[in-house]
C-alpha cells in the first residue's frame, strides 16, 4: 500500500501509469472506443487521405480507412508484442542469471558468456536478422525479440545474485540444510524482484520501440494489420501533406513508450532505497 | 595510358575549377538497385539506364512513337527464305579503351547473350542456334535463323555489343566474362563508367569519341543512383539534389511535384499494362473457376479512379489497348457476387479449404502494394486469407523466373521492350518463354500454336487476328488479371531539356539531354 502510495505521489511516475492504463483500456476496448472498427480491413477509397475532421479524428489513409480506429486497434498488436516479448525474455534471462550468479565457476560463465555474444550484436540489428530469416509476422518479432532482450534480465539478475550470494542470510539458509533451489528461488529471487520490475518496465517501452522499427521495415505484422510502426512506414510517402497519417501513430507510440519509461523511473525511485533521488 | 591522362585531366579539373567551366551533371534517382552492370544478363526497365549509356546495340529505338534508327549497323538485308539476316556495320566505332569494333564484337557478344540464357539472349535462344552467327568481314555479320520470324527487326536493338578482347582477357574459368561484367563496362557507348557501388548505383562520364558524335549541349556526366524511398526521392527532385526520377511515381506524387516550378513532369502516351500476374501452375490458381473468383474480386474502379485518380485507362487484357492485334473484349468487373458463384464452383469440386495466398510486390513501387492490399481485401471478403510480402525487385524478379519461388500473384507492369504483340502477349503467356518471361506458368496448346504462328508470318493483318484470337482465349481462361495501361509521367528538373523520350528505355537514354538555366 505504501508503494502505491508512493507512486502515486511522484508526479512522473503517476502519468507513466496513467498512461499505459490508458493503452491495457483502448486495447480491451478497442472494438467499443473505435468509430469505424471495420477499419481495421475495409476500404473507402473515395475518402483516402482526408485530413483530421470530426468524422475522423487522425484522418483517413492511403485506402480510406479511419486511422483512429486503426490505431485503436494496433495497440492491441503493440501491447500482445510487448508483454509475451518481455515475458518470454524475463523467462529465460531470469534463471540463467540466477543459476550462473549463484553456482558461478564453468557454468556461471559459460551462461554469462553465451549472453556476452548475444549483448555484443546490438539488439536491433539481430532482432532485424531473425524477423526477415523467418518471415514477416507478428510471432516471428515476439520470436526475435524475446532471443535478443533476454542477455539484458541475466545479467542483471547474475550481478544482483553474486552479491546476495555473500549476504548473511544466505549462509543461515544453507547452515540450516536448506537446498539451492530453496535458496535461490525463496531467498534469493525475492531481493532481486525490484530490480527485476523496473528493468521490465523500462524494457517494454524498449522493445516497443524495437517492434516499431521491426513494422517500419516490413518485418513486423503483414497488412492490413493496423501496426503502429507499419502504418508510419506506409503513411512516409505521403508526407509532408498528409502528415496526420505518420503523426497519429507516431504519437501513440512516443506516449506509450515515455509512460514505461516513466513508470520505470517512479519503479526504481520507490522500489530501490539505494537509488532512490533524494540520497544520490 | 589514355586512361591515366584522362584520370590526370579530370583530376586537375577538379583541383582547378577555375579554369574549366563546370561540368553540366545529371543525377538519377532511381527506385531500383543497380545490381549489375552487365548489358546481358538483365532486362528491364529499372536497371535499363546502364545498357542505354554504356552500350550500342545494332540498332537503336528513339522517340515515341518508338522508331528504329541505324546504329552500329548502317543497313541490313534479309535473304529469301527470311533466314539470314545481314547487318553491315560501321567502321568508325570505338570501345571505351579504343580498341575498333569489330564484326568478332558482335559475334562474340551474340553467342554470349546465348549461351547466358538470360536477358534478351532468353529472347533470341527460341529463333537462332549457337554458331549461326558469322562474321563475314569486319564490317559485315550475318545471322542465320530457324525459322523466318516477325521479331528479330524488332530485337536486334537489344544486341548491344561488347568488347570482346576485354572481356575475353577477364574470363574465368570459362565464364564468359561473367563475374568481370557485374561491376565493369566493356562497351562503346555514349559514356565510360566512372564508378560503380551496387548499393548506390552508378556514375558514367562523357565518352568524347563515340561515334555518334554530340550536340552543342549535353551532361558532361551523369549519375544513377539507388534510392529506394519514395519520399526521398520526390523531397531530392524538389530541393535540386536530383535532375530526374523514374517514371513510376503515383498520381499523389505526381500531383505534388507539379505544383513545383522547379520541377517538370514530361506526359507521354505510352503503353506499360499493369497486371497481377497469377502462378497457373500451382492449386488453386491451376484452376479456372478459382481464377475467375480472382478476376472478379478486384476492384478495378476503386483503383484506376481513387488510387490512380483516374490517370490511366482500364485495359482488359494483357495487350495494350492502344496496339494493334488488341481484341475487343469488356474487362472483368468488380463483382464479389459472382466471384463466389465461381468460387463455389471452384470449392464443389476440390472441398471448401482454401490454402493462404501469397502475393509478392516490389518495395518501394507503392502502387504494386496498394494492388495487394485492394485484392487482399477483396478476397478476405470471399473468406480467402492473402499474405503480402514486399521485397526489392531484382530479389523478387529472380524469384518470379522460377515456377517454385514465384508467389502466387505479383503485381507489376509489362513495359515496352520493342513495339509488337510478342512483347505483351508472346513474352508473357507463350510456352517458348517459360518460365524467365511467362512467369504465371500458362500453357495453353491452342494458344501456343497461334503465337508461334504468329512469329514466322509477316503479313501484320494475320498476325493481329492470331494475336487477337489468343489473347481472347487468354482471357477467357483469366490467366490474370489485367488493369490499366499508362501514360508514362517523367519527372524531371525544370532546367533538363530534350528528353527524348522512347517507350523502350523510358527516358533513360542521357546522350540527347542537357541543362538549360
Amino acid at each position: 500500500m505504501t508503494a502505491l502510495k508512493r507512486l502515486l505521489a511522484d508526479r512522473a511516475a503517476s502519468i507513466g501509469a496513467a498512461l499505459i492504463l490508458g493503452l491495457i483500456l483502448v486495447a480491451i476496448f478497442a472494438p467499443v472506443l473505435a468509430p469505424y472498427p471495420g477499419d481495421v480491413t475495409a476500404f473507402h477509397l473515395t475518402e483516402r487521405l482526408q485530413p483530421p475532421s470530426a468524422d475522423h479524428l487522425f484522418g483517413t489513409d492511403r485506402m480510406g480507412s479511419d486511422v483512429f480506429s486503426r490505431i485503436l486497434f494496433g495497440a492491441r498488436i503493440t501491447i500482445t508484442i510487448a508483454v509475451i516479448a518481455v515475458g518470454v525474455s524475463v523467462g529465460i534471462g531470469v534463471p540463467i542469471g540466477l543459476i550462473a550468479g549463484y553456482y558461478g565457476g564453468f557454468p556461471g560463465g559459460f551462461l554469462m558468456r553465451t549472453s556476452d555474444i548475444f549483448l555484443a550484436v546490438p539488439q536491433i540489428v539481430l532482432a532485424i536478422a531473425i524477423a526477415q530469416t523467418l518471415g514477416p509476422s507478428v510471432e516471428n518479432v515476439i520470436l526475435a525479440l524475446s532471443l535478443t532482450y533476454w542477455p539484458f534480465w541475466a545479467r542483471l539478475v547474475y550481478a544482483e545474485t553474486r552479491s546476495l550470494k555473500a549476504q548473511t542470510f544466505v549462509e543461515a539458509a544453507l547452515a540450516l540444510g536448506a537446498s539451492d533451489l530453496r535458496v535461490m528461488v525463496l531467498h534469493i529471487l525475492p531481493n532481486t524482484a525490484s530490480a527485476i520490475i523496473v528493468r521490465t518496465s523500462i524494457g517494454m517501452g524498449a522493445t516497443i520501440l524495437t517492434a516499431a522499427a521491426l513494422g517500419f521495415l516490413g518485418l513486423g505484422a503483414p497488412p492490413p494489420t493496423p501496426e503502429w510502426g507499419r502504418t508510419i512506414s506506409e503513411a512516409r510517402e505521403f508526407l509532408p501533406e498528409a502528415w496526420w497519417y505518420a503523426a497519429a501513430p507516431g504519437l501513440a507510440i512516443f506516449l506509450v513508450v515515455m509512460g514505461f519509461n516513466l513508470l520505470g523511473d517512479g519503479l526504481r525511485d520507490i522500489l530501490d532505497p539505494k537509488l532512490r533521488k533524494g540520497s544520490r | 595510358m589514355k586512361h591515366t591522362v584522362l584520370a590526370l585531366c579530370s583530376a586537375l579539373a577538379l583541383m582547378t575549377p577555375t579554369l574549366g567551366a563546370a561540368k553540366d551533371r545529371y543525377v538519377h534517382a532511381n527506385n531500383s538497385a543497380y545490381d549489375t552492370l552487365d548489358p546481358h544478363t538483365v532486362r528491364d526497365v529499372a536497371r535499363v539506364a546502364s545498357r542505354l549509356n554504356f552500350y550500342d546495340g545494332l540498332y537503336r529505338w528513339v522517340d515515341n512513337p518508338p522508331q528504329l534508327i541505324p546504329w552500329l549497323a548502317t543497313e541490313h538485308s534479309v535473304s529469301e527464305d527470311g533466314l539470314t539476316w545481314t547487318f553491315t556495320l560501321r567502321d568508325d566505332v570505338t570501345f571505351h579503351d579504343g580498341t575498333k569494333m569489330t564484326a568478332e564484337d558482335v559475334v562474340y557478344s551474340f553467342e554470349r547473350m546465348l549461351e547466358l540464357k538470360r536477358g534478351a539472349g532468353s529472347l533470341f535462344l527460341p529463333m537462332i542456334d549457337p554458331g549461326q552467327t558469322v562474321a563475314v568481314d569486319d564490317t559485315t555479320v550475318a545471322f542465320t535463323l530457324k525459322e523466318p520470324s516477325a521479331i528479330f527487326a524488332a530485337l536486334v536493338p537489344d544486341i548491344l555489343v561488347v568488347n570482346s578482347t576485354l572481356v575475353k582477357e577477364n574470363e574465368v574459368d570459362g565464364d564468359m566474362g561473367q563475374a568481370y561484367m557485374i561491376d565493369h563496362v566493356a562497351g562503346s557507348g555514349s559514356y565510360m563508367l566512372q564508378r560503380y557501388d551496387p548499393a548506390r548505383g552508378f556514375i558514367g562520364e562523357r565518352f568524347a569519341d563515340h561515334f555518334a558524335g554530340w550536340g552543342e549541349k549535353y551532361f558532361d556526366e551523369i549519375e544513377f543512383r539507388t534510392v529506394l524511398e519514395t519520399n526521398t526521392r520526390i523531397q531530392g527532385l524538389m530541393r535540386g539534389d536530383y535532375q530526374g526520377l523514374d517514371g513510376y511515381l503515383a498520381p499523389d506524387q505526381v500531383e505534388r511535384l507539379r505544383a513545383d516550378e522547379d520541377v517538370q513532369i514530361i506526359e507521354e502516351e505510352s503503353m506499360r499494362v499493369f497486371h497481377i500476374a497469377m502462378h497457373n501452375g500451382r492449386a488453386p490458381l491451376d484452376d479456372k473457376n478459382f481464377r475467375m473468383a480472382m478476376v472478379h474480386a478486384f476492384d478495378y474502379d476503386g483503383y484506376i479512379n481513387e488510387i490512380m485518380q483516374g490517370t490511366v485507362a482500364r485495359n482488359p487484357t494483357i495487350m495494350p489497348g492502344n496496339l494493334w492485334g488488341a481484341p475487343d473484349v469488356p474487362g472483368y468487373d468488380y463483382d464479389l457476387a459472382k466471384a463466389k458463384e465461381y468460387l463455389d464452383a471452384y470449392k464443389a469440386e476440390h472441398g471448401d479449404e482454401v490454402r493462404t495466398i501469397k502475393i509478392g510486390t516490389l518495395a518501394g513501387f507503392s502502387e504494386t502494394e496498394q494492388a495487394a492490399a485492394l485484392m487482399q481485401n477483396g478476397l478476405s471478403q470471399l473468406g480467402i486469407t492473402v499474405e503480402i510480402e514486399s521485397s526489392p525487385w531484382p530479389v523478387i524478379s529472380s524469384a518470379m523466373q522460377n515456377p517454385d519461388t514465384m508467389p502466387d500473384m505479383v503485381p507489376y507492369w509489362k513495359s515496352t521492350y520493342y513495339v509488337d504483340p510478342n512483347n505483351w502477349v508472346g513474352e508473357l503467356y507463350a510456352s517458348r518463354y517459360a518460365p524467365t518471361r511467362n512467369v504465371s506458368s500458362y500453357h495453353n496448346d491452342a494458344v501456343d500454336e497461334k503465337l508461334e504462328k504468329a512469329l514466322v508470318i509477316t503479313d501484320q493483318d494475320a498476325r493481329a487476328e492470331l494475336y487477337s484470337d489468343a489473347t481472347t482465349q487468354i482471357y477467357e481462361d483469366a490467366a490474370g488479371i489485367w488493369i490499366y495501361n499508362t501514360k508514362w509521367f517523367g519527372p524531371y528538373a525544370s532546367s533538363v531539356k530534350n528528353v527524348r523520350f522512347c517507350p523502350v528505355g523510358n527516358g533513360q537514354d542521357m546522350r540527347w539531354a542537357y541543362l538549360e538555366e
